[in-house]
């Protein structure tokens, strides 16, 4: 036992010490390369508008880089979440409350007809052998990974080439892809490759609230489109020569990406714009517009550069030199959508100038590029190692760009019609979508594999919880630490797939102490947290002396040291520094001013905190006043109502 | 445009009647503004968040009480403040957005009022010139069945508007057109074609209806139905005169929901400034109300305009009986 435990401690020292805890033994770039680029596509696509469907042939170049050989290849086929009722994807949205049935148009798919593996000597065609595997759930009737058994198994660091030969069925929008119109945005249009890690294959299904995971490679796909039909795509602009039959092939390439995404419609204005910096590269910005948002071409790049300069200098230069912006198409569903070098940004035809939806949407999905594009989490098991720590990101960017014009909006009339609120400031908390958490604070437990959590409540927990958490830290090891954290994290991670252990790990090294407690809490467990105060007295304790007790208390399951700051009448303050642990602390003063108010936690570094109204007491409260104010606002409001619907009789 | 302005002498002259409905309008919110009220102190209970509150727009907190709220307390959201009221009460309507039953059970209260006092309202200004309170109730009174069986009939067409037509128009209809369209504005074009349409009949449902009750007070029609018909045939008859004041009416409502656009108040702070935006936002709805007097003084006046005795009412002034002493006295006399 003593030497099992030995082993044990000695394989723990190796692995906390290790730089990091790679799920590939051989993830290391490739000589004169940024990524290990063990998948590399080639890719020929032709679109058929006439039937709606793409043709395509690939031709894979992968590298085992685990430590094991393995006797399969497994693929996503994405689009097949929409070739019947029954997917694991159409199952989930249903559970996630939206039980619409698609049209029968709408229906997407992809077939393989052909597969052929090809080692030096060897080609073997395994097409008869394809069959669907469920590995998330056993939904036999959800086909969106298959599996190939392999007539011999693949050594690590060994080098085989795959061809394949498919056909799709374009959907109509569903999930940031399909086409409306002669608009046609594909994301996961291809058989892709699963990832191969040292654990075996981690090919998960396409499950309705996450997305992605692959590998990093070279991408060289040529687009062949009817004449006339701008192109957008993952990549750089590598070749355009005229097809057959009108049409016209755009050639892509892209370099260390591990996902390719393009669109075509013949309705784009594209414009160009260089983000150009004192510390940062030059970055080539093709901005590609729809008609009818011609006059917001400024908020698409202004957002854009905002965000090639603030993550820049925060985690790290942003290392491609070009980057594509695509306004969608209005119902496209392809708004707000990140790929390697192209993202979707998302804006409307009456857009204020004092509300920045269309900056923060574009923030963010440009902020992917360093969340999720370079550095290469999983996203269907830890979707928050990208949207959450993004959306912390995305926060900082927005308020520090576009910060001082931020109003809270309403719309009306179906959604078209904006409201902006002079009076509502929006504050970068409330973008961490502190309400929508507060409701949904213990629906899962954060490391639970993302494709678990509950369907229609995940996102907060992905996106709000690990923002708030990261607030938090901000706020309590202050942003020159969790900015070093973040850039190391960033560094060390680039073209290659870290795992939660290894943020959590940079945070610790740049903390100097052991954040485990925290994580705990916050990551592994779902208890909420909610510090406040139970009591405030101050009362004559002799000829002008008062006696103050102050009661504060934990109402939550969770802990977190607090800091609770007694006001008495003439201004001077008590400041206690409580652990938090205990159910309450209580702080006597006998003093010869009375106490006027107390706070827990007045600075709100904890932002999880979900009841924030009972951190604070006041001996002379103001509520009368607070709830006469909005009562009467209120009743407006109510009679604007009424008078509105009695118009009818 | 004479009637019009006829019918806006006869409002101007009874501003009795534009306190009434103002009053009415006030008690009908009143108490769930009250209840609203509690809410909202218990949860600021002694916290320092109602400082901020009371100062301007404590945001944290409110989205704190709406995460926890039921009942009326759902509905306090940021479109409460300012002109965001009028375009979340139209909007509301338009989209058919279900009401909450407390504020459902307020507008049953407040509809019935309007039922109760209408009859009075037109009677008032059909005979353009002073009745009284007692002739004003008497007239309310008389004419509150009537209205009542008028009111079913019109509940049930606007049940079928809003139950049928505007499912057929919003979410079949204005989905199949706009399923396939790639471009917003195009989309807004339909949905504001469909408001059109939608608002077309609301507006002539409650045309019809409004000129039955102007027939039933004017004529003294005891049968609605007959009242409904005759109003219907007034309306074929006269097209361009009720389309014209109808429109005049919906400028006049556009025009002071333009003005409370500009002046509106935002959330303020407590004390004075509190009450010099509460005042301005009653002022808003005293001008709301006018214009739903208008309509119903103007219509009025069209009709009667169409008769040959203009200002003809065939309902007697109503003459209150003597008080018992009197008949006492003269029982005691004849004796």
């Amino acid at each position: 036992m003593r030497t099992l435990r030995g082993v044990f401690a000695a394989l723990l020292t190796i692995v906390l010490t290790a730089d990091g805890h790679a799920s590939q033994r051989f993830d290391r770039p490739l000589p004169g390369a940024r990524s290990p680029r063990n998948a590399s596509y080639d890719i020929d696509v032709r679109l058929e508008p006439a039937d709606r469907s793409l043709h395509g042939h690939e031709r894979i170049r992968w590298r085992n880089i685990s430590a094991n050989p393995t006797s399969e290849l497994q693929f996503h086929l994405y689009w097949n979440a929409w070739r019947n009722a029954e997917s694991t994807w159409l199952r989930e949205r249903r559970l996630g409350g939206n039980t619409n049935t698609p049209r029968p148009d709408a229906w997407g798919s992809t077939d393989i007809r052909l597969l052929r593996v090809i080692t030096p000597g060897r080609v073997d065609e395994l097409t008869p052998r394809l069959h669907f595997i469920a590995p998330d759930d056993g939904n036999t009737a959800d086909r969106t990974v298959t599996s190939v058994p392999l007539s011999r198994p693949v050594a690590p660091d060994e080098t085989i080439d795959i061809e394949i030969d498919w056909s799709a069925k374009i959907p109509r929008p569903f999930s940031r892809t399909g086409y409306i119109d002669d608009y046609y945005f594909f994301g996961q249009w291809f058989p892709k490759l699963g990832v191969l890690e040292d654990a075996g294959w981690n090919t998960h299904q396409f499950h309705s609230g996450t997305e992605f995971y692959s590998d990093y490679g070279v991408y060289d796909v040529r687009m062949t489109v009817p004449r006339g039909y701008v192109v957008g795509a993952s990549g750089r602009e590598a070749g355009l020569t005229d097809g057959p039959d009108g049409t016209v092939v755009h050639r892509y390439h892209g370099e260390d990406i591990h996902d390719f995404a393009w669109v075509t419609s013949p309705d784009f204005l594209v414009r160009t714009r260089a983000f150009t910096h004192p510390t940062l590269p030059r970055v080539e910005m093709r901005l590609l517009l729809r008609p009818n948002h011609a006059g917001q071409e400024d908020r698409h790049f202004d957002a854009a550069a905002a965000t090639l300069k603030y993550y820049g200098e925060w985690f790290g230069p942003y290392p491609y030199d070009n980057v594509t912006i695509v306004d969608p198409a209005f119902q496209s569903a392809s708004g707000g959508m990140e790929y390697p070098t192209l993202f979707t940004a998302g804006t409307r035809w009456i857009a204020p100038r004092r509300e920045i939806d269309v900056e923060e949407v574009t923030i963010h999905e440009a902020g992917h590029q360093w969340w999720y594009g370079v550095v290469g989490s999983n996203e269907f098991e830890n979707a928050w190692m990208d949207e959450g720590i993004n959306q912390f990101s995305e926060a900082r960017a927005d308020e520090a760009a576009f910060g001082s014009r931020n109003y809270l909006s309403r719309r009306y009339f179906g959604g078209v019609i904006p409201w902006v609120f002079d009076d509502i400031r929006v504050k970068r908390e409330w973008d961490e979508g502190l309400a929508g958490y507060r409701a949904q604070a213990e629906s899962d437990a954060e490391a639970t594999p993302s494709f678990r959590y509950w369907p229609s409540t995940g996102g907060n927990i992905t996106y709000f919880k690990t923002a708030l958490w990261l607030h938090t830290l901000e706020r309590w090891l202050g942003w020159p630490t969790l900015q070093r954290a973040m850039s190391t994290y960033f560094d060390r991670w680039k073209f290659r797939h870290p795992q939660p252990a290894d943020f959590f790990q940079a945070i610790g090294e740049a903390a100097g102490r052991d954040m485990t407690p925290f994580f705990d809490q916050v990551y592994r467990g779902s208890n909420t947290f909610d510090y406040g105060v139970q009591q405030l007295t101050s009362t004559p304790a002799g000829k002008d002396r008062f006696r103050t007790t102050v009661v504060a208390r934990r109402f939550g399951e969770a802990t977190f040291p607090v800091e609770i700051v007694t006001t008495f009448n003439d201004g001077s303050k008590k400041t206690e520094r409580w652990d938090g642990v205990e159910r309450r602390a209580i702080y006597r003063y006998d003093g010869a001013v009375r106490a006027r108010s107390v706070e827990v936690d007045p600075n709100h570094v904890l932002m999880l905190d979900v009841n924030y109204t009972n951190n604070s007491r006041t001996l002379d409260p103001r509520s009368g006043d607070a709830s006469l104010k909005w009562s009467l606002t209120w009743m407006t409001w109510l009679q604007d109502l009424l008078i509105t619907y009695a118009s009818l009789v | 445009m004479r009637p019009w302005c006829d019918g806006w002498r006869r409002v101007v002259s009874a501003p009795a009647v534009i306190a009434g409905v103002f009053l009415v309008t006030l008690l009908a919110a009143l108490p769930l503004a009250l209840t609203l009220r509690g809410a909202l102190r218990d949860h600021l209970g002694s916290s320092l968040a109602a400082n901020d509150a009371a100062d301007g727009v404590n945001y944290d907190w409110w989205q704190e009480f709406t995460s926890q709220a039921s009942g009326i307390g759902t509905t306090f959201t940021p479109s409460i403040i300012g002109f965001a009221t009028t375009l979340d009460s139209v909007s509301g309507l338009l989209d058919r957005r279900t009401l909450i039953a407390p504020i459902a059970s307020a507008l049953g209260i407040y509809v019935g009022a309007w039922m109760l006092l209408t009859g009075g309202i037109i009677d008032r200004y059909a005979r353009g010139r002073r009745v009284g309170a007692h002739g004003f109730f008497a007239a309310s009174g008389t004419f509150f069945f009537r209205f009542l069986r008028l009111g079913a009939g019109a509940a049930a067409v606007y049940w079928f508007l809003f139950a049928y037509v505007h499912e057929w128009l919003f979410a079949r209809w204005y989905v199949n057109m706009t399923r396939d369209v790639a471009v917003e504005q195009t989309v807004f074009y339909w949905r504001l074609l469909m408001y059109a349409v939608f608002t077309a009949l609301l507006a002539l449902t409650a045309v019809v209806f409004d000129y039955a009750k102007v027939r039933a007070v004017v004529e003294d029609r005891r049968s609605m139905i007959g009242a409904l018909i005759a109003a219907m045939r007034f309306i074929v008859r006269h097209p361009g005169r009720v389309a014209g004041v109808y429109a005049l009416n919906a400028a006049l409502w556009l025009a002071i929901v333009a003005i409370w656009a500009i002046v509106a108040p935002g959330a303020g702070g407590s004390g004075a400034s509190m009450w010099v935006g509460f005042a301005a936002s009653q002022c808003y709805i005293v001008a709301r109300l006018v214009v739903k007097l208008q309509g119903l003084a103007s219509e009025t006046a069209v009709f009667q305009r169409s008769l040959a005795h203009w200002g003809y009412a065939a309902a007697p002034a109503f003459v209150p009986p003597a008080p018992p002493i009197v008949d006492a006295r003269a029982i005691s006399a004849s004796r």
